[in-house]
């Protein structure tokens, strides 16, 4: 496998989960990976074999809610959707990163 | 995830693995379309979407492990935190697992009768396919013709089987040792399915008219009476002093199908012929055999109804009783059969106790929600001093939802160490409700060991009980202002004192629940108290009960030979009765056919000119058959005439004595000297030589009846069973070493058996004593309960308000005005506990009005006295409190700020 893709850093996966859930109405598990893919410009993508327990760690902590649906292509899916207590979580989450993100911006920057 | 989802995920894993199955198998095909789309084939596609996905079986684990483990621990940590909060308080701790305990305890014990009586099944196999014929208005009891016509007529049944329950005596001669019996016709077993442990057992080849006379023993009969010797099989054994073969012992699994009583010994139904001094194998009114079936796979019950209706009138024309008079006939001749389920066997201790266990079902049920509000109570006076320990865990950052929980689960845990408790206490209970309802001859074998339905019901109630009295505090504990609790947790002054609390309205749901209970207790013992002192025509202390057998005779080939064993017979138990009166320490004595209260009867229409009624029915009249003295030895008096005597002997005019009732009915006046009835189709008449006092004659509860009494001495009929009542002038069983000599000098080969009169009525009041005892234990408990908790909320309520009750005593009110407002809002407790608890009593014990003798449900007097017992014992309960309150020492109160 080329390692021209960054595999999601690990602790961020939880906030793009509920970030592109929050732009959705809902998505299975596959669908995530897709939208993540995309939304990165093929940047960033989700270790499948970590995504699932962490939908279900969300889904027990009450972030997201799960529900079996059916798919255009008539397949049994397991959607997930934001949840009010989600989108706060999701906001907190985002103002620490915007911390972090700055706070290693200035470090980097020094001259 | 719910709470509760998550429990369950816990307990059926795979449920949950085959939901993350399907979640990954989506994934996984998904992924592999796309990777198809991009050029790969369908294998290769498949198998590298499954490597990305990683291991599989590995993703499984820890996507459910995130699940559960964080679920266990969490509720690990509760349960050890919770385990340190009741540890912490073992008082609180203690009263409040007593009172679950003994809660749930009365209704897992109650439960195991239930489940034990009423809804466990037969250990046979398939028993939900058993059903039970019964022949619809007419009963469930069959004759053995009728039987064998239902027997042979029907081809839809796999297999039908007849069975009739018996005593067996088992000795010799002299006093009689008796077992429970069935003689069960070919197919019994093979049709229950039941395999034999040692030998066989009775089949379809050894049941036919004039049949060897063969024995089956069951297990626990065998162990006891033969050790489990192995070598039983091909020995005799003696029944009703016959010889029968052992053929084989039964399963130990199967002790019969009647649930209550465990069979000792099954003989096949034609061997009844042996025993029996006229058989009944042939008779065409006599009652005596319950029909089991299992019927032909895939048949419905309504197709097997409807397939029993279409024979039912070939077999009752072919077996139609010769002797009936016509309107009987007619009236025989529309009988039915029906079937209906019977997968838990047929039980006469079912019939007459049912009802009771279900009115006792209620009783602990309120009692388990008395004992729940007592503890609600408690948390919740505990929760007021646990407020700062929980608005310092909100104040460090723990969620209102994981506190609630932390309090529910301490709540569950309370329940579960009750449960465990209660448990012991249900094992020691159902055993100790039993032995109240099992009399001497009448063992009962129940099976009370602890099932999974058992242990099922007291998992449920407990929770249930969890729920209820944890729900106030937790809620509460939820609205817990930290801020404020801390700050005012400084002042002395406790802010938010309702006139109305949860705390009041749980005490005076509790008061007015137990009232209902305690009048519900009145009413019982005030029937039983009724029934057991009333006098019912007869004096039952000091009579001593020998009933006799006599051993059968060899059938007579000539009159004469009959003539002359009945001349035999007669003078046996004359010479008896000689010997009986003469016996030192023996008052009077006498002989009957039938004794009072043994549940017996024999009745008779009555024919007299001048009494004509539309249905025959409503002339009849219960008779017995009697010696002279036996009015003078039960004591019931002669009103007028004269008893029976010398001169009535078979020869002489036919004499008879009737009761007042009879009289009354009959002949329109006590005085009833001289008049005349005949009995039934019988011409000849009797006439009146005297008039006795009104006795009951087969219940106490019966009204007054009309009884018939005709003259042993007269009678030109064999019996070979009679009672002789003895008056003893002390107590009745010190005669029976005497008599037991006495009759095996008379006839050595008559069995007898003893009994007291009293002990025969006591047998009687079973139901109404255990009604009795058990609804006075649980109403006396309610009762403590219910004072508890208005002691416990007083007592809190006046710790709560010492600053207050300081400064208005500082303040200049005397210490009786202080008195009087304690005692006066015990009051208004009890006022409204005491009005609605006789509200839900007038509903209540309407549901029991056909328990109850000689009262009515609303009884004014047990109501008024239950409600005094209770303002008097509440009153003294408050009295306590109030007096503390009256003794707050002001300034020491104000200085505790």
């Amino acid at each position: 496998m080329a390692k021209n893709r960054n595999d999601v850093l690990q602790g961020t996966l939880g906030m793009l989960v509920l970030k592109t859930l929050a732009l959705h109405e809902r998505l299975h598990g596959y669908g995530l990976t897709l939208e993540i893919q995309r939304a990165s410009a093929d940047l960033l993508r989700v270790e499948e074999g970590s995504l699932y327990p962490a939908l279900h760690r969300m889904e027990q902590a009450g972030w997201v809610k799960a529900e079996w649906g059916t798919t255009e292509k008539n397949r049994q899916a397991r959607f997930y959707r934001l949840t009010a207590a989600g989108r706060r979580q999701l906001a907190t989450e985002q103002a620490s990163w915007a911390r972090l993100t700055e706070g290693v911006r200035l470090v980097l920057e020094q001259a | 995830m719910s709470w509760a989802r998550r429990l369950l995920n816990l307990v059926r894993d795979d449920r949950l693995s085959r939901e993350l199955d399907r979640e990954l198998a989506f994934h996984i095909a998904e992924r592999a379309d796309e990777l198809r789309a991009s050029g790969m084939s369908a294998e290769e596609a498949e198998r590298e979407a499954r490597r990305r996905l990683g291991n599989y079986a590995l993703q499984k684990e820890r996507t459910r492990e995130v699940d559960v483990l964080v679920w266990l621990d969490t509720v690990r940590a509760d349960l050890r935190y919770a385990w340190r909060a009741l540890r912490a308080s073992p008082g609180f701790a203690l009263v409040a697992v007593l009172s679950l305990a003994l809660g749930i305890g009365a209704n897992t014990a109650i439960f195991t009768l239930i489940d034990a009586v009423m809804l466990r099944s037969l250990p046979v196999r398939a028993p939900e396919e058993l059903v039970q014929v019964t022949l619809g208005e007419r009963g469930d009891a069959f004759t053995n013709p009728l039987w064998e016509e239902l027997r042979d007529r029907q081809n839809f049944f796999a297999g039908v089987a007849a069975y009739g329950d018996v005593q067996f005596n088992l000795a010799a001669g002299g006093e009689a040792r008796r077992v429970r019996g069935s003689w069960v016709s070919g197919d019994f077993f093979s049709m229950l399915g039941v395999q034999p442990l040692v030998g066989r057992l009775i089949g379809v080849r050894d049941d036919h008219r004039g049949c060897p006379a063969i024995a089956v023993l069951g297990a626990g009969f065998w162990r006891s009476e033969y050790g489990s010797a192995r070598e039983v099989v091909g020995r005799t054994i003696l029944l009703e002093g016959k010889p029968f073969e052992v053929a084989g012992v039964v399963d130990p699994s199967f002790t019969g199908v009647t649930v209550g009583s465990e069979t000792a010994v099954y003989a096949p139904l034609c061997a009844e012929a042996v025993v029996a001094t006229r058989s009944s194998l042939d008779m065409r009114s006599r009652w005596w055999l319950q029909v089991l079936g299992r019927p032909q796979p895939g048949l419905e019950l309504a197709a097997l109804n409807a397939r029993l209706s279409a024979i039912a009138p070939a077999a009752y024309a072919a077996t139609l009783p010769d002797e009936y008079p016509a309107d009987s006939r007619a009236e025989y001749l529309a009988g039915t059969f029906d079937a209906e389920p019977a997968p838990a066997g047929v039980s006469a201790l079912r019939a007459q106790y049912s009802g009771a266990l279900k009115v006792l079902m209620g009783v602990v049920a309120v009692v388990l929600l008395i004992a729940c509000a007592n503890v609600a109570n408690l948390l919740l006076a505990r929760s007021t001093t646990r407020q700062r320990e929980i608005a310092v865990r909100l104040a460090i950052g723990a969620g209102r939802r994981r506190i609630v929980r932390q309090l529910l689960t301490e709540s569950l845990l309370l329940a579960l160490v009750s449960s465990v408790v209660g448990i012991a206490i249900a094992w020691w209970g159902s055993r100790a409700l039993v032995s109240l309802i099992a009399t001497q001859p009448n063992s009962i074998a129940l099976d009370l060991s602890l099932d999974a339905r058992v242990l099922g019901f007291t998992l449920v109630i407990a929770t249930l009980a969890a729920v209820f009295f944890g729900l106030a505090p937790a809620w509460r504990a939820g609205r817990v202002e930290p801020v404020r609790t801390l700050h005012a947790s400084g002042r002395g002054i406790v802010a938010g004192y309702t006139r109305i609390s949860t705390g009041k309205l749980l005490v005076a749901g509790q008061i007015a629940l137990s009232l209902a209970l305690v009048i519900g207790a009145g009413l019982m013992l005030a029937t039983f108290r009724t029934l057991s002192t009333m006098d019912p025509g007869f004096e039952q202390q000091g009579v001593l009960l020998v009933n006799v057998t006599r051993a059968q005779q060899p059938a007579a080939e000539t009159d004469e030979a009959a003539a002359e064993q009945l001349t035999r017979e007669r003078m046996t138990y004359t010479t008896l009765l000689e010997r009986l009166r003469v016996l030192p320490g023996a008052a009077a004595a006498s002989a009957a056919q039938l004794t009072p209260i043994s549940r017996v009867a024999w009745n008779n229409v009555i024919r007299t000119e001048g009494f004509n009624v539309a249905d025959p029915r409503d002339a009849l009249s219960f008779i017995n058959e009697v010696t002279d003295q036996y009015f003078a030895t039960l004591g019931t008096p002669l009103l007028a005439g004269r008893d029976f005597d010398a001169r009535d002997q078979p020869g002489s005019p036919r004499v008879a004595i009737v009761n007042e009732a009879m009289a009354r009915k009959y002949f329109g006046s006590v005085d009833a000297l001289g008049r005349v009835f005949r009995l039934g189709e019988d011409p000849a008449p009797y006439q009146v030589i005297g008039v006795v006092g009104n006795s009951r004659y087969r219940t106490l509860r019966e009204e007054t009846v009309p009884i018939a009494y005709i003259a042993r001495s007269q009678s030109a009929e064999s019996v070979s069973n009679l009672t002789f009542a003895v008056r003893s002038a002390g107590a009745p069983e010190s005669l029976i070493p005497a008599i037991r000599q006495l009759t095996a000098e008379v006839e050595p080969s008559m069995s007898i058996q003893f009994t007291s009169l009293r002990e025969q009525v006591a047998r009687s009041l079973i139901r109404e004593r255990l009604l009795a005892v058990l609804s006075g234990v649980f109403g006396a408990l309610a009762l403590a309960l219910a004072v508890i908790g208005l002691y416990g909320t007083m007592a809190f309520n006046v710790a709560r308000r010492r600053n207050e009750i300081g400064i208005r005593i500082a303040l200049g009110s005397e210490r009786a005005a202080v008195i009087r407002m304690v005692l006066a809002e015990a009051g208004w407790l009890l006022a409204i506990g005491l009005i609605a608890g006789t509200g839900i009593a007038l509903a209540g014990t309407r549901t029991v009005s056909g328990f109850l003798y000689g009262l009515e449900p609303n009884d004014p007097v047990t109501i008024a006295g239950a409600a005094l017992l209770f303002a008097i014992v509440g009153v003294a309960a408050a009295g306590v409190p109030a007096w503390r309150a009256s003794q707050v020492d002001p300034i020491e109160a104000l200085r505790a700020e």
